[in-house]
């Protein structure tokens, strides 16, 4: 069996014109930077159109990267800035809690929820629910916390903030996602958490 | 810290100090009100940590690599044509040139100048075609090396 090749590798081969070798890299990172690109755009199809955009721009500035961090590290350091460069082009529609429009998908959520059997639903299904309505910066931190396998320290790198405003917007971002798990779940939250 | 849900966050992710944690974690065994928050938390914890990554569409590694070589292939005719190898063959031929002169005159037969009689120098080397042969070879092999070696050069710099 053949043994996986390090990131550090598969840069190397890389740089030495192996294009296949950074198809290797894409394929071992795609499935989180296209999570982290969710984060801040709603459609799949624009998820996706920034997510390769990232990894494009990866392999252009490849040669720049310097191995003083993870390459996941720098590469969402690439995602955070496609992402929110995106958001501010397009000027999105980023929802909120306070929207109006959001209130109204909440309630419509919930109601269907009621009427339907708690049980077809997966725990992750609502947790997702909840994540997609967190305002950015929030389900970023969170992602990167939770499945980027990041330290606070890596994500302080990632964000470019202080690592005690990582661990300030950690806090909060999981008490606001525990309110929106109380809001789409209301009674029922218990049962989650 | 300022409330308890974030004492408890920061005890879970081990950012707090141990005197900090010992306290947290006796308040936790003591206080009924803790130990609820405590256990809220920790489950909260595990499902967050459980989340299933979200997966791309199938050609989604075919299109990054497709994008990178279409953007290859956009660069105008200028910047993929590098002015160094240009630059880099015309300094072979110009020293192929000059080594060529240089052995010509060394190679030349003086003695068999006259003042009356000119005759062009002999050169003593090869045979005519066989010299021509080689040198033509040696011409091509060089221009090939140096053109895979400027542009191995060119690409790693421009990856």
């Amino acid at each position: 069996m053949q043994n996986k090749l390090s990131d550090t590798v598969l840069i190397d081969q890389t740089l030495a014109g192996n294009q296949s070798a950074y198809a290797e890299l894409v394929k071992r990172h795609q499935r989180f930077v296209f999570t982290l690109a969710l984060r801040f755009v709603k459609k799949r199809e624009d998820a996706e159109e920034i997510a390769q955009d990232c990894f494009v721009k990866a392999y252009r500035s490849l040669n720049q990267f310097q191995h003083q961090s993870k390459f996941s590290t720098w590469l969402y350091t690439i995602v955070y800035t496609t992402a929110m460069s995106s958001l501010r082009k397009k000027q999105l529609d980023i929802s909120s809690i306070d929207d109006e429009k959001n209130t109204i998908q909440i309630e419509a959520f919930s109601t269907g929820y009621e009427m339907n059997n708690v049980e077809k639903k997966s725990r992750s299904f609502y947790l997702n629910e909840a994540i997609s309505q967190l305002l950015p910066d929030d389900a970023v931190i969170i992602t990167l916390f939770y499945k980027g396998e990041q330290s606070i320290d890596e994500i302080a790198t990632t964000l470019n903030i202080e690592k005690n405003s990582v661990k300030v917007k950690l806090f909060r971002a999981r008490q606001r996602l525990k309110e929106k798990l109380e809001h789409i779940l209301k009674h029922e939250v218990k049962e989650l958490i | 810290m300022n409330n308890i849900e974030e004492k408890i966050w920061a005890y879970i992710d081990g950012s707090c100090s141990e005197e900090e944690a010992l306290a947290i974690n006796l308040l936790i065994e003591q206080d009924v009100n803790y130990q609820k928050i405590y256990d809220e938390i920790v489950t909260l914890n595990e499902r967050l940590s459980s989340l299933e990554l979200d997966e791309p569409s199938m050609a989604f590694t075919y299109n990054v690599l497709e994008n990178i070589r279409n953007e290859n292939a956009k660069q105008p005719l200028k910047t993929t044509i590098n002015t160094a190898v240009i630059k880099g063959i015309a300094a072979f031929f110009l020293v192929t040139i000059l080594a060529l002169l240089i052995l010509v005159v060394i190679n030349i037969d003086w003695s068999t100048n006259t003042t009356n009689n000119y005759t062009l120098p002999k050169l003593n080397l090869l045979s005519d075609s066989v010299l021509k042969g080689c040198m033509f070879l040696d011409i091509m092999l060089g221009a090939f090396l140096a053109d895979t070696f400027l542009r191995r050069k060119d690409t790693l710099k421009h990856i």
